[in-house]
């Protein structure tokens, strides 16, 4: 208290002129001494009257400030003083309200001018106007801004300010403004559109929209179940390789495997008739190093010819090594540079001026301001366009051709050439019909003269109007459909269509279907359909003018402006309105602009095709169209009414779908790791930046990585522990491993490999016994062997070290997040469902997490270092399971630099054997899925491990599983589904 | 409200891979079955299409629902294959808890099917192949009859 009081007066005293002091001061330096004595002038009378003060406020000061006080405030005699000198007084008094004077002058605190104002004199942004200042205060105002002034960064935002806001919105500025812009992330076409909807993020060397700013989770969801959502995927890279057939598929064999499912050479996809997806390795290298999956699209054989054209899709983030593989095993060195071969290939050009940026953000980057802006002029052949470009942003010495001489394969690199968009949903096909108009032919007099645009060329070839007009007719029965998921899977479907600017509603409207009733159904339409429904779109409809470099220049070359398009919507409408006053209403205009017919690709994109439930869930169509064109079709198809989503919905879509979604669930591509590593930064960096107190403790948790998946180590214990099973008994095989997996990770081991062999994949998915997700339906078991120990070490002798995408759903309570560890339940955990189940509301066992305050204190430990490390020695060597950690806690403590509070320190102990169940695997994606209506989860388990939990479950409960958050304590059961 | 949940709300019958049909053999080891959802027709408000995963009594309560407090004089339950039996459940039930009032009306007809059967090889297999296949459908039309 008394300290308190001392720091007040010493506060309180800090301003004031030493006089103020000077008769306590005197007293003080008469009995203690230890104030510097200020003033000399030493008369009796200041001590005297100090004295009788002091007299009057004795007991305050016995409280004690002045320690001298204390002793003699006895002796001093409680009489008014005698006689006072008027002088010695005066001079005093003076001194003190000189001083007092002296302390009101002077302004403490802030310095700002303000500040000396009264509360109720002060105004809003006052800095801002000095004229809101009482006048007396202005000068000082003034001369304080413009010190600040001069002390911030004046000059930056005067040279921003340059140019007037009229120049810079000016169309050549604004699109050199673009230009800069996206020379490091590519632009789609999309993309102001995008950015003024969505919330975007630069991923993979683009501009992707995530998600949209405003709610439509549900919506969304809505839309792809029942109406149709619109998805820009332009950022899809598209390889081309040319050449023989039979080369081709050879050269290609070496990427995929039989095993996994059908490869490149898949007599459907080979015919050009449908869309094929495929998986591929590094050349011959099957069950490991996968690159990523990839779609692939042949272009139909022409008649009387081998030479073929392939179209691979692929992710921005595998392009590069897709590439560099497929021009190893097609022996494709020799590459074509772009100014050797006139304007047809020029277009495409100008792909990585720095190869050491790997992923291919560069090309877009730098072909995209010659093509993408000012499409209607001049292409990048011409010499450049004055105003747009700079010259550093395109290299035309990078190759995108490249030719091999032995087998005569031609690759060529196609990213951004095509636009690609999907539609996701069973209306979609009605959003298709609705927009577009199959190309009308064009005019009798156009076609005796020859044109430099594609149409009136195309119109005169007999054979290819012939091929255009059936093309048309399937697509006209499109819309007796009434669902996208009814047609054959993967279907393509050649066009050609009007311009959809042309017949751009006024007003958005919902696309929907337009089914006729059965009654009125023409017999041959029915037919018609019938056969579309059972064989999907015969071969020679699949072709089109899309394939051909030099139609899609043109195209592009030869777009509409938007004025012309307005213009030519005026003409129409005028023309319309001529026609219905004269003739008969409905009649079509053919006086389309020659320019206004666009070649475009549609890709039946199959739904849900694994599992038992919500079958075709999420059909949908893409839409190829040539570059330039983005914008001219996107908005005709939102004015359809659909919900457009972004890379955010993609990801829902897919695990709706069941399907793993790259790079998310290719934990063994060079992609997947990538992506990995960046979502555990990314996490990691979010979870520091909450306080300590605030954070969830993961290692209370018994979570070991809460951000990652350690995959590795996973399937490497899991071998371990399977070979002892094969040999001890089931209880001891626990200890056992756990004791042991130092040398697991010290023996040199192959990588995981995630299991994609189909039969394999087949023979456990039978041995899971498969239910619905509601478990309400059992699906009967295949043929399958019966699993038994025998079956499942052949099994585990070829995938040891496999993981396998698995689908949990959880029956009754629970939603699955990131990460989330799915484990083994013992025996007494299955008694519980059991009983639960009979009971009616099956309801979840709480399971306790019973190392939290063994990890608090190894966690003390670590924090404590060096000291305290034998202590925990001591306390951790008595538990059984533990042993491995044993050494964590000191290891952890010595490179505590980057210790994390409530984090494991980096080299994991076991990760199977860490809880008090044995942990399987890791959810990679989970939810509460909104198709099944239960939480969802989707990830990988390690093959051994379910193999040797399926083993020791009885018959009927074989497949259930233990799901824990890594934020939570409760374990929530699961039902495992391997689909094939 | 289930239904608009599921895109193959009409039910889809457990048709069995070895289901018959004598057009194509299919050795079970060589292809993978994977059917396709039944062609579906526009819906309208009254029709109850009955499936097997929703829960019966939820199926029976938006029957009443929309033939008390929806308004409708007339609903449509509509059952393919194996719902077929639930489905003249829940209009007999209807019938029963209405004491009379609602009268029943029941149709058949038969659905083709489209069953994709894909080759497991699908490199020396050759075409997959495509099949139709029928099943029986019932519609039921339940409806409080004109009071004249």
């Amino acid at each position: 208290m008394s300290a308190a009081k001392v720091k007040m007066r010493e506060k309180k005293m800090r301003n004031q002129p030493a006089s103020v002091q000077y008769p306590s001061s005197q007293g003080s330096g008469q009995e203690g001494g230890d104030t510097p004595s200020t003033g000399a002038t030493g008369g009796d009378g200041p001590s005297d009257i100090h004295r009788s003060t002091d007299r009057q406020k004795k007991h305050h000061h016995r409280s004690g400030w002045v320690r001298g006080h204390q002793r003699d405030g006895g002796s001093y005699d409680k009489e008014m003083p005698k006689y006072i000198t008027g002088g010695a007084f005066a001079k005093a008094r003076a001194a003190e309200v000189s001083a007092m004077l002296k302390a009101v002058t002077k302004t403490t605190g802030s310095s700002h001018v303000f500040g000396a104002l009264p509360k109720h004199m002060r105004r809003r942004a006052m800095s801002h106007n000095t004229k809101r200042l009482p006048r007396r205060l202005r000068d000082v105002a003034n001369r304080l801004r413009e010190k600040s002034l001069q002390a911030g960064s004046k000059k930056k935002k005067e040279q921003a300010k340059c140019k007037s806001r009229k120049a810079r919105r000016r169309h050549g500025n604004l699109l050199l403004e673009f230009n800069r812009r996206q020379r490091k992330n590519v632009w789609l076409e999309t993309h102001i559109w995008h950015a003024k909807r969505f919330h975007m993020v630069k991923k993979w060397g683009y501009c992707l929209g995530d998600r949209p700013t405003y709610k439509c989770y549900r919506p969304s969801y809505r839309a792809m179940s029942t109406h149709c959502l619109l998805q820009d995927l332009s950022y899809y890279c598209c390889i081309e390789l040319q050449g023989e057939e039979d080369k081709l598929l050879a050269s290609l064999s070496q990427l995929t495997s039989k095993e996994a499912g059908p490869t490149f050479a898949a007599v459907l996809c080979t015919s050009g008739k449908r869309q094929g997806s495929v998986v591929v390795y590094r050349a011959g290298l099957y069950p490991s190093q996968p690159l990523g999956p990839v779609t692939f699209l042949w272009r139909p054989r022409t008649q009387g010819s081998t030479h073929r054209q392939l179209w691979i899709w692929a992710h921005p983030t595998n392009k590069q090594d897709l590439l560099a593989e497929l021009q190893s095993v097609c022996q494709c060195t020799e590459a074509i540079v772009p100014p050797l071969v006139p304007a047809a290939t020029t277009a495409e050009t100008g792909p990585t001026p720095e190869p050491e940026t790997r992923p291919e953000k560069t090309p877009e980057a730098t072909r995209l301001p010659g093509t993408k802006r000012k499409r209607n002029c001049k292409d990048a052949g011409e010499p450049p366009a004055k105003k747009i470009l700079g010259d550093g942003t395109r290299s035309p010495t990078c190759p995108v051709t490249w030719r091999s001489n032995s087998t005569g394969i031609v690759i060529n690199d196609l990213t951004m050439e095509i636009v690609r968009y999907r539609l996701i949903g069973p209306q979609s096909h009605s959003v298709l019909a609705e927009t577009f108009e199959a190309a009308t032919d064009c005019d009798e007099r156009n076609k005796s003269q020859t044109s430099s645009l594609w149409w009136p060329e195309h119109c005169k070839d007999e054979s290819k109007m012939n091929l255009h007009r059936q093309q048309a007719d399937v697509f006209h029965i499109l819309k007796d459909i009434y669902s996208t998921g009814e047609l054959p899977a993967g279907t393509v479907l050649g066009l050609a269509v009007d311009d959809p600017r042309l017949t751009l509603p006024t007003k958005k409207v919902k696309a929907l279907p337009s089914v006729k009733q059965t009654q009125e159904v023409d017999e041959a339409e029915e037919e018609k359909r019938r056969e579309l429904m059972l064989r999907g779109v015969p071969e020679h409809c699949c072709q089109s003018s899309l394939w051909d470099q030099s139609v899609r220049d043109n195209v592009t070359n030869n777009k509409m402006s938007e004025q012309s398009v307005f213009l030519a919507i005026c003409v129409l409408q005028e023309l319309n309105r001529m026609k219905s006053e004269v003739l008969v209403p409905g009649s079509r205009l053919s006086s389309t602009p020659p320019q206004g017919r666009v070649p475009v690709l549609l890709v039946h994109q199959p739904g849900k095709q694994v599992g038992h439930e919500m079958s075709s869930w999420g059909a949908g169509w893409d839409l190829l169209l040539p570059k330039g064109w983005g914008m001219a079709f996107w908005v005709p198809l939102v004015y359809r009414g659909v919900r457009i989503g972004g890379l955010n919905m993609s990801l829902k879509h897919s695990q709706n779908k069941g399907i793993p979604h790259f790079p998310h669930d290719y934990p063994d591509c060079p992609a997947g790791v990538c992506f990995e590593e960046e979502q555990e930064a990314e996490l990691l960096n979010k979870f520091k930046r909450r306080p300590p107190a605030k954070r969830t403790n993961y290692i209370k948790h018994g979570c070991l990585a809460p951000f990652r998946c350690p995959w590795q180590q996973l399937a490497e214990e899991w071998e371990l522990i399977a070979m002892q099973t094969t040999t001890r008994t089931d209880t001891l095989t626990e200890e056992e491993t756990t004791s042991r997996p130092d040398d697991g990770v010290a023996k040199p081991q192959s990588r995981f490999t995630v299991l994609r062999n189909r039969k394999s994949l087949r023979l456990l998915s039978d041995w899971c016994r498969p239910t619905t997700s509601k478990g309400q339906r059992r699906c009967r078991v295949g043929q399958a062997p019966p699993l038994d120990s025998s079956a499942a070490r052949q099994f585990l002798a070829e995938h040891g070290t496999s993981v396998v995408w698995v689908r949990l759903s959880l029956p009754s309570k629970g939603k699955p997040e990131l990460h989330a560890a799915v484990c083994v339940p013992v025996a007494e955990d299955l008694r519980l469902l059991n009983k639960k189940l009979d009971g009616g509301g099956p309801q979840e066992p709480l399971h306790k997490n019973h190392f939290k305050s063994r990890i608090k204190r190894k966690k003390k430990g670590a924090k404590k270092a060096a000291t305290s490390s034998d202590k925990t020695d001591g306390k951790e060597s008595d538990l059984p399971n533990l042993t491995t950690s044993t050494e964590n806690p000191k290891s952890s403590s010595e490179s505590s630099a980057d210790l994390i509070f409530g984090l494991w320190p980096d080299p994991l102990p076991s990760v199977t054997s860490h809880c008090s169940r044995v942990t399987l695997g890791w959810v990679t994606q989970g939810d509460f899925s909104l198709s099944a209506g239960c939480g969802e989860a989707l990830g990988f388990v390690s093959v051994a491990g379910l193999l040797n939990t399926l083993l020791d479950q009885p018959a009927e409960h074989r497949g259930v599983v233990l799901l824990r958050n890594p934020a939570s304590l409760q374990y929530r059961l699961a039902k495992i589904n391997i689909e094939v | 409200m289930t239904e608009p949940r599921n895109p193959g709300m009409s039910s889809t019958a457990p048709v069995h891979p070895d289901a018959t049909s004598p057009a194509v053999e299919m050795d079970p080891v060589e292809y993978t079955l994977r059917k396709r959802l039944p062609r579906k027709l526009p819906k309208r408000r009254n029709d109850v299409y009955v499936n097997m995963k929703t829960d019966f009594r939820a199926q029976l309560a938006r029957c009443q629902k929309l033939l008390e407090g929806g308004g409708h004089r007339e609903i449509c339950v509509h059952g393919l294959g194996l719902a077929i039996n639930r489905a003249i459940n829940i209009a007999l039930q209807l019938q029963t808890s209405s004491q009379g009032a609602l009268q029943l009306a029941a149709n058949t007809s038969t659905v083709e099917l489209v069953d994709d059967l894909e080759p497991e090889d699908p490199d020396e297999a050759g075409e997959p192949m495509t099949r139709t296949r029928n099943n029986s459908a019932i519609h039921i039309k339940v409806f409080y009859p004109d009071p004249q």
